[in-house]
């Protein structure tokens, strides 16, 4: 539990923030200059103009009023600047092992869950940044914290190295179970990463909630900058040469048929991604469509993102939750709103395989 | 080379490395202090730190001189404990670490200035206190900055003549270096003798600065792998 009502001017306009934050992960959503770094600085301690109190699990990190201030070695929190920040004076093995204070057993565990194994003679010079941030999130891992601080982990990547490292994220969160605080541009990786999230604007909390009932904040699509996605967890089902598809089934039941990979194994995790402006709706049963992936469902809301409207959707089936992005103009013509039944296609070769 | 000429060579290096060291912590503090402050005071300090860089050797020693005589308050108090200074061999190491403190600072605060204070920052996040910071991440990477300044500050102290010659004198087999040696040398017409010396003195800067860049090119070729 965290609790953060914490004050820090800036050279804009001052970091203004109140919240509390549960366990898992808060994911903080906002446009580039909304002070979401500087609120991830003030947890970590590194920003000494900061007042106002922070308790993290009953410990007061700090409260400005009765003087307290504690320092950052001594606040345990697992720092990812954007940049990476390695020491570059120190092979990938001395990175990691830099704030594990001689704990080789978590070490090594970090290592291993960032599959790093082979990196660990190597200087940062001569890592890729997908590498490069694996490697910081392991150091960060390795060192114990008590709440973890990513800040766009995957911002400065490009899109295939992303989708490499969003796997080794949802390790992270499922395995080591530590509160983190996830800063992104992309509303996929919140939807999919996060329990609960924050709308920065101006260094103010515009919006708090579920990542989906953020969706209808009117700062949200000025924050969105790299689109909405829908991301799904899920697991290979078969193989089908012939068809040149792979079948996998989403967290739910949902099957979803994917361009073949033959290279994964029979119930190897997957994660799915396919943006919000790639999803078909139809209003009629679809016949004769080459889209692999049909699903009936219904019209839950309707949230209007920059000029574009963004419908949430749940399947009869499974009852997954899609988001589907239509221009107005589509959504007026199907007369589409809350309670009315649809049909949702999707081409297979939309969906992005994220292993 | 004679054996007094030998034990100027030996004199002059011991003074020069011990001037070095006694350098080293201070040095390093002004130099960070430096680097990171921000606030008003900062030029004036700056500069008062440069002069003797500027300023010529003897009027440093001059002043040196009147500030350590025993005249002075401190001066007596000094040699009341038998810390006598001034024509002793502890003028020629104060004279020498004065030249050479600007060097070393000015060296190093530049290479501190180089180190991202991100990552002294991260350093921080990952349990080291300021101290534990320093040593594990601002000190290596400000390392071929920090080991320059101490070799200029160590070569500067070999060929020190103008302070030294102020506080210290140019007593034979007491206060007298290689620097002053050449000169004396010289001044009683044993050219030959100078020229010994002076030879001397071009191999020792040359292999320590030499050593310097070795060094930091090795360092570089491992970093690089």
């Amino acid at each position: 539990m965290i609790e953060l009502a914490v004050e820090l001017p800036l050279s804009r306009f001052p970091l203004r923030v109140s919240t509390s934050l549960g366990a898992g992960v808060t994911g903080v959503l906002g446009p580039s200059g909304s002070g979401k770094t500087s609120l991830l600085e003030v947890l970590a301690g590194l920003r000494p103009a900061a007042r106002g109190r922070i308790v993290v699990g009953g410990e007061v990190w700090l409260d400005s009023g009765a003087g307290v201030r504690r320092a950052p070695e001594r606040r345990r929190v697992g720092y990812v600047p954007q940049a990476a920040g390695l020491f570059p004076h120190l092979r990938v093995g001395e990175n990691v092992a830099f704030g594990a204070r001689g704990d080789a057993r978590r070490v090594e565990t970090a290592i291993a869950t960032l599959g790093l194994g082979e990196l660990l003679e190597r200087y940062p010079a001569r890592l890729s940044g997908g590498e490069r941030q694996r490697v910081a999130l392991a150091r960060a891992l390795a060192s114990d914290p008590a709440l973890l601080l990513l800040d766009e982990p995957l911002a400065s990547l490009d899109a295939s190295l992303r989708e490499r490292i969003l796997p080794y994220l949802l390790r992270v969160r499922d395995d080591w179970r530590v509160p983190m605080l996830y800063v992104t541009h992309n509303v996929g990786e919140a939807l999919l990463l996060a329990d609960h999230a924050l709308l920065l604007r101006d260094g103010a909390v515009e919006a708090a909630g579920r990542p989906l009932d953020l969706l209808s904040s009117p700062g949200l699509a000025q924050a969105a900058e790299a689109g909405i996605e829908n991301l799904f967890r899920g697991a290979v089902a078969s193989h089908d040469a012939e068809a040149g598809l792979t079948h996998v089934v989403v967290q739910g039941g949902l099957p979803v048929s994917v361009p073949i990979a033959p290279g994964l194994a029979l119930g190897a995790p997957v994660t799915l991604a396919v943006r919000a402006e790639d999803v078909l709706l139809a209003v009629e049963p679809l016949t004769g469509l080459s889209a692999r992936n049909v699903y009936a469902g219904t019209v839950v809301a309707e949230e209007r993102t920059g000029t574009d409207l963004t419908l949430r959707l749940e399947t009869t089936q499974a009852r997954a939750t899609w988001l589907a992005r239509l221009t107005p103009g589509a959504v007026k013509a199907l007369a589409l709103r809350p309670g009315v039944p649809v049909w949702i296609a999707v081409k297979s070769h939309s969906f992005r395989l994220l292993v | 080379m004679t054996s007094e000429e030998l034990r100027v060579v030996a004199f002059t290096l011991k003074v020069a490395a011990l001037g070095t060291l006694l350098l080293v912590p201070p040095g390093l503090l002004a130099a960070l202090l430096l680097a990171r402050y921000r606030g008003p005071g900062k030029g004036v300090l700056e500069t008062l730190l440069a002069l003797p860089l500027v300023l010529p050797p003897t009027a440093v020693g001059l002043v040196l001189l009147e500030v350590l005589s025993r005249r002075t308050t401190f001066g007596a108090w000094l040699a009341v404990r038998g810390w006598d200074i001034v024509f002793t061999w502890r003028g020629v190491l104060v004279a020498t670490m004065l030249m050479s403190f600007p060097l070393l600072v000015r060296s190093a605060r530049t290479a501190f200035e180089e180190v991202d204070p991100h990552l002294v920052g991260l350093a921080r996040t990952l349990g080291c206190s300021p101290l534990a910071a320093f040593f594990r991440v601002t000190l290596p990477l400000a390392w071929r900055g920090v080991l320059a300044g101490v070799a200029l500050a160590f070569s500067r102290a070999l060929g020190e003549f103008g302070a030294t010659i102020m506080v210290a004198g140019n007593i034979p087999g007491k206060t007298q270096t290689l620097a002053l040696a050449i000169f004396h040398e010289s001044q009683l017409g044993r050219d030959d003798r100078a020229m010994v010396l002076a030879g001397v003195t071009v191999a020792l800067a040359f292999a320590c600065l030499w050593t310097t860049e070795w060094l930091t090119r090795a360092r570089d070729r491992r970093l690089a792998s």
